[in-house]
């Protein structure tokens, strides 16, 4: 099949994308469990859609392909562009513009065999649509809520549904297009305005999620509507599986940009979760009559959840307890440990010396978190004491590596 | 379905073309250009040869269009929904607009569907009345090119006179803030937060050019275990910056990161323990070290 630029489906380029964008180190050999050829035409695309953000470096392995880009100075998500590369044919196309042009206000309704008579005349037979043709293009418009369709007497009349004017959400659509959930929707309306001044950019800005925004999309769906899903779940393995769950909630970090969803697994009686990277194909189910309770009980785990991780019974929480020392002159550093802290306590021992404590299902999540105390940390006591264990030989690791004599205390 | 052809590329060239094509006297340049300005790299090797042969038969031999209304679409479900879960948003009160309307429209996603679980808790108060009249006195300087006066609370909660030319706003999810980035003066920014008062200043000069932040490279040397591969990658991936695989089969990333923002680096490489360490710059270095020293004398056994 000759190239094209646009694509029929989607979760190829998004693994290519995550490759290019997360890694960038491999060669075009190692791209192995894919053809020669398909990694060649997904690269050029990627080169087409996204021009100077995809870059080449030769190495002794060979040419490698990476995406980088300084998100603190784009003001719109380079990678929505591969949201709008969808393939189509030469009918769909023309019979869109056909369609839109006969149908140019919501006061003309025309029944299907006068909409067939009105796009052969516009288009002078050049190219000829069927009944069943146009039926089926009309149902997929409905279903969009692009067309809509009422009943006179015996006869179905289709007409547009009405026009927004959104040009003064312009301001808007550029902050939340960026800011929100599932932005490039925003931006799909931002295509339709005419060019303005971009006032807004974006620190810790992580755009790679962008390529997920149809799982997740599909996901807010369900979750809205309390239904249960099927998915295909790819996780590290070679092969997915396919799972059937209840999705609860998604959690997003505002510090990875890794998207997690939180479900309830039936056939386990567990609280999963899920990265959203590694979801495909969402089929939406039936309505779970115990969604009300299954989401007051994940509240109730959230109060022991640092990061994604979530059990049912608080009492499997593990302990952890921590203290710094902040001088009187230090009071930022506990300003920090305040707003940073997403459950648990502080406490104040002496003038100079603070204690944090919380009860959460999984210690290990909160290591780099107290890691970036280092500098001032003068007691750990975790109940899970590998985890303590680790903590303690990962510093001993870390004087090692950056050459700190074996002898303490240094000045 | 969010990935569909109504939203594409291709869709909204043609589109601008069709819109080009019926204004009279519109020249096959003038279409070449919607092309370069809208599509992708390699559109133009598409769309117009298309339109013009009559694979996709919207133009006649001449170019003029068989449409006779300039294409419009109405907003999709998906737009809608997406619109109506934004309207729920406490910082849309920031913008001063009124929605279309969103009547019976169901949201795409409610502040109970998801949540951002390791935001600082000391967000901007968006609902705040004098929050919300200070960041649109802000938008509204920055788009007609006015200078500010403001009264601002320091870092050591002394009141300060500014004026500023305020040139953009950039939000932080992290922070849940948004902090002013101006031109002239000293401060290249100022958290809107800490704002007291603001008014347009009244002699308005023409702005000087905002100056380039200094940008620092750091190198860094990572062993995969535990993942840390790829949570490094990822953490690191908002900032312009390459990876290599060594023969030893560790990586090595180079990125270059805001030198106003050096303690949050540190911090944050510190964050991955022994499994990420600084090679480069020595300065660098230096900084992880004296914390590691400090650390030492903490006396954790």
């Amino acid at each position: 099949m000759a190239y094209s630029e646009l694509i029929k489906n989607f979760e190829k380029i998004r693994a290519y994308m995550r490759e290019f964008y997360v890694y960038g180190f491999k060669s075009r050999v190692e791209y192995d469990s894919k053809s020669a050829r398909s990694y060649d035409d997904e690269r050029r695309r990627l080169d087409s859609w996204l021009g100077d953000y995809l870059r080449f470096t030769q190495t002794p392995h060979g040419k490698t392909v990476f995406l980088s880009v300084d998100s603190r100075a784009i003001h719109r998500n380079p990678f929505y562009s591969a949201l709008k590369a969808k393939s189509f044919t030469p009918g769909d196309l023309t019979l869109h513009f056909a369609l839109f042009d006969i149908l140019f206000t919501p006061s003309v309704k025309l029944t299907l065999p006068e909409l067939v008579d009105r796009i052969d005349s516009l288009l002078s037979s050049r190219l000829v649509f069927d009944e069943s043709t146009l039926r089926k293009k009309l149902r997929e418009y409905v279903s969009e809520g692009i067309i809509l369709t009422e009943k006179s007497g015996r006869r179905l009349l289709y007409s547009r549904a009405p026009d927004v004017d959104f040009s003064s959400l312009s301001d808007l659509l550029d902050f939340f297009s960026e800011a929100a959930p599932c932005g490039v929707v925003g931006s799909f309306l931002l295509d339709k305005l005419p060019p303005h001044r971009d006032i807004f950019s974006f620190k810790h800005h992580y755009i790679t999620s962008a390529i997920d925004s149809e799982v997740l999309a599909s996901l807010f769906s369900a979750i809205h509507e309390h239904r249960c899903i099927t998915v295909d779940n790819f996780g590290r393995r070679s092969s997915p599986t396919t799972l059937s769950l209840v999705p609860l909630r998604v959690y997003i970090s505002a510090q990875n940009g890794r998207q997690h969803l939180l479900a309830f697994h039936e056939k386990a009686n567990r609280l999963n979760s899920y990265r959203i990277d590694f979801l495909s194909s969402v089929r939406i189910g039936e309505v779970c009559e115990k969604f009300d309770a299954l989401r007051a009980a994940l509240e109730k785990a959230e109060t022991c959840m640092w990061g994604v991780i979530g059990r049912w019974n608080p009492k499997r929480a593990e302990h952890v307890e921590f203290e710094l020392r902040i001088d009187p002159e230090e009071d930022y550093v506990l300003r920090r440990l305040e707003r940073e802290k997403r459950c648990g306590r502080v406490e104040r021992i002496d003038e100079t010396h603070y204690r944090f404590l919380a009860d959460v299902f999984d210690t290990s999540e909160m290591i780099p978190w107290i890691r970036t105390f280092l500098c001032r940390i003068t007691r750990l006591n975790f109940s899970n004491r590998t985890v303590e264990n680790r903590f303690k030989a990962d510093l001993e690791e870390m004087y090692r590596l950056y050459g700190l004599p074996e002898s303490s205390p240094l000045a | 379905m969010l990935f569909s052809e109504l939203y594409s590329v291709y869709y909204n060239t043609v589109a601008k073309i069709i819109t080009s094509a019926l204004s009279p006297g519109a020249t096959e340049k003038d279409l070449q250009r919607c092309v370069a300005e809208s599509a992708f790299s390699e559109s133009v090797l598409t769309i117009l040869p298309s339109l013009k042969s009559g694979k996709w038969p919207l133009l006649r031999e001449d170019l003029s269009p068989c449409l006779t209304h300039v294409p419009t679409m109405p907003p999709t479900t998906l737009q809608l929904r997406w619109l109506k879960a934004i309207s729920e948003d406490p910082r849309v009160k920031l913008f001063d607009v009124s929605f279309p309307s969103l009547d019976g429209v169901e949201p795409l996603f409610t502040r109970e569907d998801y949540r951002i679980y390791d935001q600082y808790s000391d967000g901007d108060p968006f609902e705040d009345s004098s929050y919300i009249a200070h960041f649109r006195l802000i938008l509204s300087a920055i788009r007609d090119g006015l200078p500010v006066q403001l009264t601002v609370t320091n870092r050591r909660g002394r009141q300060v006179r500014l004026r500023i030319f305020p040139t953009g706003l950039e939000y932080s999810l992290k922070d849940d803030k948004f902090r002013i980035l101006s031109s002239g003066g000293h401060f290249r920014y100022v958290n809107l937060g800490r704002v007291l008062s603001c008014e347009i200043s009244s002699s308005s000069p023409p702005p000087p050019e905002p100056q380039e932040e200094r940008l620092a490279d750091l190198t860094l040397l990572i062993t995969d275990e535990r993942n840390t591969l790829e949570r490094a990658m990822i953490h690191f991936s908002h900032f312009e910056r390459q990876a290599e695989r060594r023969e030893d089969g560790r990586y090595l990333l180079r990125l270059k990161y805001y030198e106003s923002d050096e303690t949050e680096v540190v911090i944050r490489v510190l964050s991955f323990g022994p499994t990420v360490r600084v090679l480069d710059p020595p300065h660098f270095v230096d900084l992880i070290r004296d914390r590691l020293i400090a650390q030492r004398n903490c006396g954790l056994k």
